[in-house]
């Protein structure tokens, strides 16, 4: 496991990606900081302001300002910690629900894992973007609603993918071994089982930060996301449509910033399924 | 053949009926714990508590929930979904008129997804061992990086606002007859016999379907291309190369066949995801299907309305996957013997 992650690091494709979320990571962590407005700030005498290279420009706002004269750049910077805060929490928190159903349904097999499969099997009958509007519904908006929509939403990628790994690992001899040890259940699932899959893991949770991303601007582009008070790409991208044709740049920047860091958690996934040697099956999303 | 196909289709609906009965009972729950009461909605705002009281008991609000949900199920199972809230019509109808508007969008992105992905895959695996193979792969993460919503903008921004190529709102020019049919705009309007109308109906399908066909091109194009090289260690492969076929003979006429498989299972999950990608898209493009009932659903809380789309989304995902599979039945001869 250790020299995998050494070897990991040495893959060009992890650093650049890496490098990208560290970037990202950077204008989430310090927006407070970097941000020269407050994001929320209207200023109704300078609106749709173009950016600095577009003439008529103001120096004071560096990449413009949106249809109520806030600062874009600000926007995009607390942007990024609204969709970083999603896709760490929600992802991780999909990662737990989904791996300890996962190791319990692959590890026990018998009627908890026929359960549990069955749970998966309805989840799944709904499309993701379906389930997930709904469940904002009921939920109400709000960034610790958009966690926790995805978080139940998600947890069926991790649930379906790792069992079969569990039940792969559970017949290794070592794992017999282990029980014949006198280990219980939950020190062998511990100690055995978890270890081996966790290359695997690391790997799709990765790839569930970048569909955390993607939710989170889907679900604030609807207006039923993080709420009008914080700022979202997705609700940037929303307000901009309304005004495509006067500043075309309000729209593309919150674009390119979704599909910057979608790309960077998707490459990482991409360089960590390559150098941790995980048996993904390929399925794209 | 037929038999084995018969019976699987038979076992899939037996096993959709319970997962329907979960669903429909989550979805009621998930629906009942929002904090609006649908007899005050259905009300005009002037209502006095006591008129909304009686409302509440002539809609059944006051039972408990297992009763509220049995009794919806009574009348679903009759074709009743209730009424909606906010268009005052009933679900069941609005669900049907929308729907297939919704389905020739996704057919048609189905169709460019899945030609996108043939192409991009057999590029992919052809480009293998050269230096343009990483270079290709780099660029497949980056295109599976862009979901349909923001191709969605991106082609509507670039053809529509800049290049101002493609028209970008509704299904057909508002100057044009609509007909309504059998909802299906582009055969309707070959069966009024209006050529302009399946023209301007089709430049309209263009670029939403384009959006979503791009965005789920790149799984099916990566799926074919690993797919493609699980083929080529078979035995075959290199008893062809010894038979004298061409690279390009063995590509096309043996490899893709058998490749063809586990990329067919793959893009009919992926036609699920697809079909409710169809939402945003039809967001964007304001297609009148049922994404945009949907939203107009779920921003006005119009419960009964909700539940009907939800449901019809689930149906349309367990069909899908049932129709692969029979597909998957089909194509595959080591599978007909029983």
């Amino acid at each position: 496991m250790i020299g995998s992650v050494g070897n990991s690091l040495r893959s060009p494709r992890v650093l650049i990606a890496l490098g990208m979320v560290g970037a990202v990571a950077f204008c989430a962590i310090f927006c407070g900081v970097l941000a020269p407005h407050d994001p929320a700030d209207q200023n109704l005498l300078s609106i749709l302001t173009p950016p600095a290279w577009a003439s008529g420009s103001d120096p004071q706002y560096l990449l413009g300002t949106d249809s109520l004269g806030r600062d874009v750049l600000s926007r995009l910077l607390y942007g990024a910690r609204t969709a970083m805060i999603v896709a760490l929490i929600a992802s991780l928190g999909a990662m737990v629900i989904g791996s300890i159903l996962a190791h319990i349904a692959g590890y026990f097999g018998g009627i908890v894992d026929w359960l549990i499969g069955r749970l998966v099997d309805v989840w799944m009958s709904f499309p993701p973007v379906i389930l997930s509007l709904i469940l904002m519904v009921g939920l109400g908006i709000g960034l610790d609603r958009v966690i926790l929509a995805i978080v139940l939403v998600d947890w069926t990628r991790f649930c379906r993918v790792l069992r079969s790994e569990v039940l792969v690992v559970t017949r290794n001899d070592y794992v017999a071994a282990a029980r014949l040890l006198g280990f219980t259940h939950w020190q062998t699932i511990v100690r055995e089982v978890l270890p081996a899959t966790l290359p695997l893991l690391i790997t799709l949770l990765s790839l569930e930060m970048a569909i955390a991303v993607v939710v989170e601007a889907i679900l604030s582009f609807v207006g039923l996301g993080v709420g009008p008070d914080q700022a979202a790409w997705g609700q940037m991208i929303a307000d901009a449509r309304q005004n495509v044709y006067q500043s075309p740049w309000n729209l593309l920047l919150p674009i390119f910033a979704i599909f910057f860091t979608v790309a960077a958690f998707n490459l990482l996934g991409d360089g960590l399924r390559r150098t941790l040697d995980a048996r993904l099956a390929e399925t794209g999303h | 053949m037929l038999a084995t196909v018969a019976k699987l289709i038979a076992r899939r609906l037996l096993a959709a009926i319970p997962i329907l009965l979960i669903v429909s009972a989550l979805l009621f729950c998930v629906l009942r714990l929002l904090p609006v009461d649908p007899a005050a909605m259905s009300l005009p705002p002037t209502a006095t508590i006591v008129q909304i009281e009686a409302k509440r008991q002539e809609m059944g609000l006051d039972k408990p929930l297992a009763q509220q949900y049995l009794i919806w199920l009574h009348d679903a199972l009759h074709g009743d979904f209730g009424r909606s809230i906010v268009f005052g019509r009933e679900a069941g109808s609005l669900v049907a008129s929308t729907l297939p508007a919704t389905i020739e969008l996704a057919a048609a992105a189905m169709i460019i997804a899945a030609g996108l992905g043939l192409g991009g895959g057999l590029l992919l695996f052809s480009l293998r061992d050269t230096w343009f193979e990483s270079v290709a792969d780099l660029g497949s993460i980056l295109l599976l990086s862009i979901p349909e919503f923001l191709w969605g903008l991106i082609l509507l921004f670039v053809f529509g606002v800049v290049l101002n190529a493609l028209p970008f709102t509704g299904e057909v020019s508002p100057n044009l007859p609509q007909p309504h049919i059998t909802g299906f705009i582009l055969i309707d309007a070959l069966l009024i016999g209006r050529l302009d109308v399946f023209w301007s109906a089709c430049q309209h399908l263009i670029l939403p379907a384009f959006a979503l066909g791009l965005a789920f091109s790149p799984a099916i194009m990566r799926v074919l291309r690993s797919s493609l090289f699980d083929v080529y260690h078979e035995d075959y492969i290199q008893q062809a190369r010894l038979r004298g076929l061409s690279e390009r003979q063995i590509l096309l006429r043996h490899a893709l066949k058998n490749a063809a498989l586990p990329t067919l299972t793959l893009a009919g999950v992926q036609f699920g995801i697809l079909f409710s990608g169809t939402l945003l898209v039809e967001l964007i493009y304001s297609y009148p299907g049922m994404g945009n009932l949907m939203i107009d659903a779920v921003r006005n809380a119009d419960l009964p309305l909700i539940q009907a789309i939800g449901l019809t989304y689930c149906i349309v995902v367990l069909s899908i996957n049932t129709i692969v599979d029979s597909l998957y039945l089909v194509l595959n001869p080591k599978l007909r013997v029983r």
